[in-house]
């Protein structure tokens, strides 16, 4: 009997052991969800449209009062450098709208994911593609009063950021709002400028893909790099970018304006 | 007997067939809405994505009249681009849009719309499935979002119906509205005026002997930038004009490229007697003029077009005899059955 209680007893560990260890194996089978959390500050501040107040390093103040962009092309880096891709799909975040600041990435493989990749804006290929494949958030028609798709010169405007300013100089137009709108993506027919950004963030905290953990990958954006990051932009000069040429500056600023800043692991 | 009567009831039947779709004098097969004419290059518009039928083209067309596409309903597609001056808008240097606010280019014709790869005279917009997003949402043309357009449609039972017909559910999306519109523009086909019955032999195809030296002047002196059948080579150019608007960079807005400056798109001259004024920014109101700046206007400039500058002489020697040869010539592109044909109307 005794022999039968330690047997059952080392059993039990036995057991747990494997079980613990189950737990942090990765299962080739096991699947999860990576969501991708766009948090947009204002260099330390929380950014509230129309309110949060900042300078800029050419201490010309400024306010946000919209901000959107174009997410695409989005992958994820394993610790063995495999990389697991998502075609085919578009996300527009908007500061407006909390729901699109998290990016869901289903039935990604398990893993321990040490890099993510992501597109400012949408690729060439989808920018020349027939009108039935702009759906959802690539559909002209979806916009509203915050047009994200230029009709003139077509393409998508990738990346958006409008606000108040003293530094604007008086003029005819009587204009307080800089609107920096950048896009361009190099053209179908003739050669255009391009402001198809790439941006591919290491993350010290892999994000560790289980079949009970659904990781979530916290970026920060910070648009106080959208006036330095590369270039020093201002305000006065170049309050109203409305073209792809116009944009390649802050363009080339935006590139170095996110961070991955943390990896949430935990279990669901 | 019996076959007999089954013959009988079928031939009825064959015949009421005949007889309503005879009723229904508006149905077209769509390879009469669209054809490609003998002297035409292939077509550029990948017909696949967008089949013409009768009934896309029907909605196309109501579309293309309706002032709904505008912000305050009072702007059709049709206002600026009327069809008995080959879709222009006749009388106005600058395209009129909503409030009376006036745009910076001259309202091009619409014609040949599938053997062209860029639309407008900078070439922004590379498919015709997405040009009319353009206008629709211009400040000084229609003003008006997408979206509400559609939005408008959808409360329509006219419209829910046409949808229904052309696609078979009555849902209004972006892409079934903007091929529509394509549809109707597509079957706009311009090849049946007096020089296109000469060069194909037709009746009806007597060239002057005025004309015909026209057209040998134009081969030698016009025909490397207004090229082939649709008289031009699609290309971008800068063809000497003094610069009244130093913002209106024409290509290089696109492109960005300093060697595309004050270029703008060599236009067909399909039409051209009834689609003055002349020029991207309609400067020009009568042929006179615009060949009087080909032989004594050209300005000089860093892009100013090769063509316009041999042998540094500026622009092209033309002399007064040539000038009223080649506008006669001109005049034989004018093809009254395309800016007639009631089919294009409501």
């Amino acid at each position: 009997m005794k022999t039968f209680s330690y047997l059952l007893i080392a059993l039990f560990v036995a057991f747990a052991i494997v079980s613990c260890q189950k737990e942090d194996e990765i299962n080739p089978n096991d699947k999860n969800t990576v969501t991708l959390e766009f948090d947009n500050r204002v260099g330390d501040q929380k950014l509230v449209l129309g309110t949060t107040s900042a300078k800029n390093a050419l201490n010309e103040d400024f306010t946000v009062t919209r901000l959107n962009y174009f997410v695409s092309n989005i992958s994820l880096k394993n610790e063995n450098g495999t990389v697991v891709k998502f075609p085919n799909k578009y996300f527009l975040v908007k500061h407006s709208d909390p729901n699109s600041w998290l990016i869901k990435l289903e039935d990604v493989p398990a893993g321990n994911y040490n890099e993510v990749s992501y597109m400012i804006g949408v690729d060439s290929l989808k920018s020349v593609s027939d009108v039935s494949q702009r759906t959802g958030v690539l559909d002209p028609a979806s916009y509203g009063d915050d047009n994200m798709y230029w009709s003139w010169n077509m393409g998508y405007i990738f990346f958006k950021m409008e606000g108040k300013s003293s530094a604007i100089p008086m003029n005819m137009m009587n204009m307080t709002e800089y609107q920096f709108h950048v896009g361009g993506f190099g053209g179908m027919t003739g050669k255009t400028p391009n402001n198809l950004k790439t941006i591919t963030l290491p993350m010290t905290t892999a994000a560790q893909v289980r079949g009970s953990v659904a990781p979530q990958i916290h970026i920060i954006n910070d648009v106080q790099k959208v006036f330095s990051g590369v270039n020093q932009v201002s305000i006065a000069k170049s309050y109203m970018t409305h073209a792809p040429e116009a944009g390649i500056p802050i363009g080339q600023n935006y590139a170095k304006s996110f961070i991955v800043d943390h990896v949430h692991n935990e279990k669901d | 007997m019996k076959s007999k009567l089954v013959i009988l009831l079928t031939s009825g039947l064959v015949y009421l067939g005949v007889a309503c779709s005879h009723n229904n004098a508006q149905v077209i097969k769509p390879e009469e809405l669209f054809k490609v004419p003998a002297n035409f290059p292939k077509p550029v518009y990948d017909f696949s994505k967008n089949p013409i039928t009768n009934d896309g083209f029907e909605l196309g067309k109501a579309l293309f009249y309706d002032g709904n596409l505008s912000r305050d309903g009072t702007i059709s597609c049709a206002e600026c681009h009327s069809q008995s001056y080959a879709f222009t808008h006749h009388g106005h240097d600058l395209s009129h849009g909503i409030d009376n606010k006036i745009g910076i280019r001259n309202a091009p014709p619409i014609q040949n719309m599938a053997f062209q790869k860029e639309f407008f005279w900078d070439g922004g917009v590379f498919d015709l499935d997405l040009f009319s997003i353009a206008p629709i949402e211009n400040p000084v043309e229609m003003d008006e979002k997408l979206g509400n357009v559609l939005d408008k449609l959808r409360k329509q039972e006219k419209y829910t119906t046409l949808f229904q017909k052309a696609y078979g559910s009555k849902d209004i999306t972006t892409e079934r509205f903007l091929k529509a519109l394509s549809q109707f523009m597509l079957t706009l086909v311009s090849a049946n005026s007096r020089y296109d019955k000469y060069v194909r032999k037709e009746a009806g195809g007597t060239l002057t002997s005025d004309e015909l030296e026209g057209l040998e002047i134009f081969k030698q002196k016009c025909a490397s930038c207004h090229s082939g059948e649709l008289f031009t080579d699609h290309s971008y150019r800068n063809n000497g004009l003094p610069v009244y608007n130093k913002d209106d960079t024409g290509r290089m807005r696109i492109t960005a490229a300093e060697t595309d400056s004050y270029k703008f798109k060599v236009p067909s001259l399909r039409n051209i007697a009834v689609t003055a004024p002349y020029m991207h920014d309609g400067r020009f109101y009568s042929l006179d003029t615009v060949l009087n700046h080909y032989s004594d206007g050209v300005i000089d400039s860093k892009t100013l077009d090769a063509a316009l500058k041999q042998n540094q002489a500026l622009g092209i020697a033309l002399n007064k005899d040539e000038k009223l040869k080649l506008i006669a010539f001109l005049k034989t592109l004018t093809d009254d059955e395309f800016l007639k044909n009631k089919r294009f109307a409501i």
